[in-house]
C-alpha cells in the first residue's frame, strides 16, 4: 500500500471524526464558549497573588494622637478588611468566633512607650491555619510600622534642638558619619527584570490556557475508542483494511484542529481582555501544538485500553488530577519538595508552562526550551504508538 | 470443480482452557451461500473472527482466495464484506455518510466512494433515506444498511454473522434475495444462523458443535442423514403426554411439532407396536400416528444433543 492510499485512509477516518464532533451540538457549543470563559473567569480569579480586604479587628486602646497616625496609615493599606472596635472592654481573641482572620491591638501607652524610650509592642494575633495569609499579613503589619517608625525618624531629627545639632558638631567626624549612617534606613537597590510590574496574571496565563487545554482535550478523545468498542463500530474498522497507526493518526487530527482553534480563542482573551503580551509567536504555537499531541495522545491512549466510556473518564479523572498541583500551572515548581519534581516532569503541563514562561516571560532562546520540546514530542509518539498497539483489542 | 475459495486447515483457537474452536477442517467454493450452523457459544462467531484476521489462531491454518488469513489480513480484508451480528454502524451518522466513510476505509477513493454509495442506496431500497441518520433506520433497514455498507467495495466474499435474527419475516425474505442476487453474480456468502428455515436456503450447511465440525452437506443431504423417518403421535391431552412419551424407555427426546408429538427414538417401529398391544397410559387418549421425514431443526437436535444412534455417520 501507498502513501496515497494511507493519506486516503486517514482523511476518511478524519472526516468521520468531524461529522461526529459536528453532530454532537451541545458538546460543540461547550467546546467553542467554555475555554474563553474559563479563561477570563481564571484570569480573574489570578489577577494577583496578594491577600486583600482580609477581614480584620482594630482595637486602639492607646487613644492617643501616636496610634490614630497609625490607624489613619493602617485603614488605608488595601490589604485588610478593617472592623474598628471601641478602647474597652479588651478584645476577644477567638478569631472564629470573631469571623476575621486578625486582630491588631494598639496597647495602652503605646505613644508613652514611644516617647519614655520602652517601646511597647502592638499586638497581633494571625490565623495560621492558611499559611500564606499569615505570613504575609505579618510582613505587611510591619512593613507599615517601620514605615511609621521612619517617618517618626525623619520627624524627631527634623525637630532636634539647636544645642544638640551643635553639640553633635563636636564629634569627630567618622563617629558622626557613622551616627548619620545608623539613623538613614539601609536600602536595597532592586531591578525586577522580565515581568517589572510583579504582574502575576502573565505569569499565571500559560498556566490557565495549559490546564483548560490538557482537561479538554484528554476528556474529549478519552471517549473516541470506546465510544466504538462500546458500540461495536471499532469491530467494524478492524475488518476493513484501515491500519491501526492510520485510525489514531484520523482521529487525532481533527481534535487537534479543534484545540488549535480553542488555543487561538484563549489566546485572544489574554491578550486583548488582560493585556497579556506574548513573544515569539511562532515558537510559542510550535510549544502548544507539541504539547496538544501529546495530551490528545494520552487521551488516546486512555481510550484504547478503557472497555467503557464510564471508565475512560475515570481514568482521565485520575490522571488529570494529579496534574494539577503538580504540574507547576499556578505555583512555581521551586515550591515542590525536590524528591517529588521528577514526577512533575513526566506531566506535559510541565513542560508546557516551563517552556511556554521561558519564551514569553524571559525571552529566552530557543536552545534553552528543546528538552522541553523533545519531552514533549516524546509523550506524543509514546502515547499514539501505545493506543496504536492497544486498538487491537476489541471486545470477545 | 474450481479451485476452493475458503479453505480451513485444523483451525483452532483456544482462550486460556476453553477451546472455541476445535480443529475445524473444510473447504468452500465460489459463488456458494455457506450456512453455519451451530448452538449459541459453539464457535460460530470466534470461526468468523479467526478468518476476518481479528484474532491469532492458536493452531491451524486458514486461507482465503489463496492468501493467509492471519499473515496477510490486511490485503485478505480487501477481498470481503463483513455484516456484524450487532448493529455496528455509526448512528449520528446519515446512511451516505455511513457508505462513504466505509468506502474510504476500503480504500475506494473519494469519487468512488460517491458513485459506490448512490448505487448501492438505491439496490437497497434506501433512497428516501439517504440523509437520515442512522440511528433513524428501523431494524430492517439498520441492517440492508449493515450490508451495503459491507458491500461498498464490491468485495467476492461476505461473512453474515446472524444477518436476520430480530427481523421480521418480510425483512428477511428481502435480505436473502439479496444474497441470492449476489450468490448469482458470484459472491460467496458465509452466514451464521440459528434460524432453521434459513439454513434451508443455503447451498451448503456446516453444523459446528462445540468448536467441531459435525456435518458439512446440502441441507437435503444432511436430512438424509437419518437412518428412518420419525414417528409422531396424536394424544389427547398433548402437553401431559409429551411429559410422559419423554420419560418412556427407548425415546432420546420427544418434541411437540404442530399439536402432535415427534419422537427421537432408534428404534420406533418397535415402539409403535409394543404400544399397539398395550398403551401404557389409560389417561390420555391416543387417536393415531404418522411417519415423517426429518427437517433440519431435527438434524440440529440430533446433531447437537449427540443422538449419533439416529444418524447414518457419514450422509449418503
Amino acid at each position: 500500500m501507498n502513501i496515497r492510499s494511507n493519506f486516503r485512509g486517514i482523511a476518511c477516518v478524519a472526516r468521520k471524526e468531524l461529522l461526529h464532533i459536528w453532530r454532537d451540538k451541545r458538546i460543540m457549543v461547550l467546546i467553542l464558549v467554555l475555554p474563553p470563559f474559563f479563561t477570563f473567569l481564571f484570569g480573574h480569579a489570578f489577577e494577583t497573588n496578594t491577600p486583600r480586604d482580609v477581614a480584620a479587628i482594630l482595637q486602639d486602646r492607646d487613644q492617643s494622637a501616636a496610634s490614630k497616625r497609625f490607624v489613619t496609615k493602617i485603614a488605608a493599606d488595601k490589604t485588610f478588611a478593617w472592623r474598628f472596635q471601641a478602647a474597652n472592654p479588651p478584645c476577644d481573641e477567638n478569631l472564629v468566633r470573631q469571623n476575621v482572620q486578625a486582630i491588631l491591638v494598639i496597647p495602652e501607652g503605646w505613644e508613652n512607650g514611644l516617647e519614655n524610650g520602652r517601646p511597647v509592642p502592638l499586638q497581633l494575633v494571625v490565623d495560621g491555619s492558611d499559611t500564606t495569609t499569615a505570613a504575609a499579613l505579618e510582613g505587611i503589619l510591619r512593613q507599615n510600622l517601620g514605615d511609621f517608625q521612619s517617618a517618626a525618624l525623619d520627624r524627631m531629627i527634623k525637630g532636634l534642638p539647636p544645642e544638640v545639632v551643635r553639640l553633635g558638631a563636636l564629634l569627630p567626624v567618622n563617629v558622626r558619619d557613622e551616627f548619620t549612617s545608623a539613623m538613614t534606613p539601609w536600602a536595597v537597590n532592586s531591578r525586577i527584570l522580565y515581568n517589572p510590574q510583579l504582574k502575576f496574571i502573565d505569569y499565571v496565563m500559560p498556566g490557565v490556557i495549559g490546564l483548560i487545554l490538557q482537561m479538554l482535550t484528554v476528556t474529549l478523545t478519552a471517549c473516541t475508542i470506546t465510544r466504538e468498542r462500546e458500540t461495536g463500530t471499532l469491530y467494524q474498522l478492524m475488518v476493513t483494511s484501515l491500519r491501526r497507526w492510520e485510525i489514531v493518526i484520523g482521529k487525532v487530527l481533527p481534535y487537534l484542529g479543534v484545540s488549535l482553534v480553542l488555543i487561538a480563542l484563549t489566546v485572544a482573551v489574554a491578550w486583548l481582555h488582560f493585556g497579556v503580551h506574548f513573544q515569539q509567536p511562532l515558537v510559542l504555537a510550535l510549544i502548544c501544538l507539541l504539547f496538544l499531541l501529546s495530551s490528545l495522545g494520552m487521551g488516546l491512549l486512555i481510550s484504547s485500553f478503557s472497555e467503557t466510556q464510564t471508565q475512560a473518564i475515570q481514568f482521565a479523572v485520575f490522571y488529570l488530577l494529579p496534574v494539577l498541583p503538580l504540574s507547576g500551572a499556578f505555583a512555581p515548581l521551586s515550591q515542590l519538595p525536590e524528591n517529588i519534581r521528577p514526577i512533575s516532569n513526566l506531566f506535559g503541563l510541565t513542560h508546557f508552562c516551563h517552556a511556554f514562561r521561558l519564551i514569553n516571560l524571559n525571552g529566552a532562546p530557543f536552545s534553552y526550551i528543546v528538552n522541553d520540546l523533545l519531552l514533549l514530542t516524546l509523550g506524543a509518539v509514546l502515547t499514539c504508538g501505545g493506543a496504536a498497539l492497544l486498538l487491537r483489542r476489541t471486545q470477545q | 470443480m474450481s479451485e476452493p475459495y475458503i479453505v480451513l486447515d485444523g483451525l483452532r483457537k483456544e482462550y486460556g482452557r476453553t477451546v472455541a474452536v476445535d480443529g475445524l477442517s473444510m473447504s468452500i467454493h465460489r459463488g456458494r451461500i455457506f450456512g453455519f450452523l451451530g448452538a449459541n457459544g459453539a464457535g460460530k462467531t470466534t470461526c468468523i473472527r479467526l478468518l476476518c484476521g481479528l484474532t491469532r489462531p492458536t493452531g491451524g491454518q486458514a486461507w482465503i482466495g489463496g492468501r493467509d488469513v492471519w499473515h496477510d489480513r490486511l490485503q485478505v480484508r480487501l477481498q470481503f464484506g463483513y455484516v456484524a451480528q450487532k448493529f455496528s454502524l455509526y448512528p449520528d451518522l446519515s446512511v451516505l455518510e455511513n457508505l462513504r466513510f466505509f468506502g474510504g476505509a476500503c480504500r475506494l477513493s473519494p469519487g468512488e466512494s460517491v458513485r459506490r454509495a448512490e448505487t448501492l442506496v438505491d439496490l437497497m431500497g434506501l433512497h428516501s433515506k439517504r440523509e437520515a441518520a442512522a440511528s433513524s433506520l428501523s431494524g430492517g433497514m439498520k441492517q440492508l444498511l449493515a450490508m451495503a455498507c459491507a458491500l461498498v467495495h464490491s468485495p467476492p466474499l461476505l461473512f453474515l454473522d446472524e444477518p436476520t435474527s430480530g427481523l421480521d419475516p418480510v425483512n428477511r425474505q428481502q435480505i436473502w434475495n439479496l444474497l441470492y442476487d449476489l450468490a448469482n453474480s458470484g459472491t460467496t456468502i458465509f452466514v451464521t444462523t440459528h434460524y432453521m428455515d434459513e439454513a434451508d436456503r443455503c447451498t451448503e450447511v456446516g453444523f459446528l458443535h462445540k468448536g467441531r465440525l459435525l456435518a458439512k452437506e446440502s441441507p437435503k443431504n444432511l436430512k438424509h442423514m437419518f437412518r428412518e423417518q420419525l414417528l409422531e403421535l396424536e394424544v389427547d391431552p398433548v402437553m401431559p403426554a409429551l411429559a410422559c412419551l419423554r420419560r418412556e424407555a427407548g425415546v432420546l427426546d420427544a418434541v411437540l411439532r404442530g399439536g402432535r408429538v415427534r419422537l427421537y427414538s432408534e428404534h420406533p417401529a418397535d415402539l409403535l407396536a409394543g404400544w399397539r398391544r398395550q398403551w401404557p397410559y389409560p389417561d390420555l387418549h391416543w387417536t393415531g400416528h404418522r411417519w415423517v421425514d426429518a427437517d433440519m431443526e431435527d438434524v440440529f437436535l440430533a446433531c447437537s444433543h449427540g443422538f449419533d444412534q439416529l444418524l447414518t455417520r457419514t450422509a449418503p
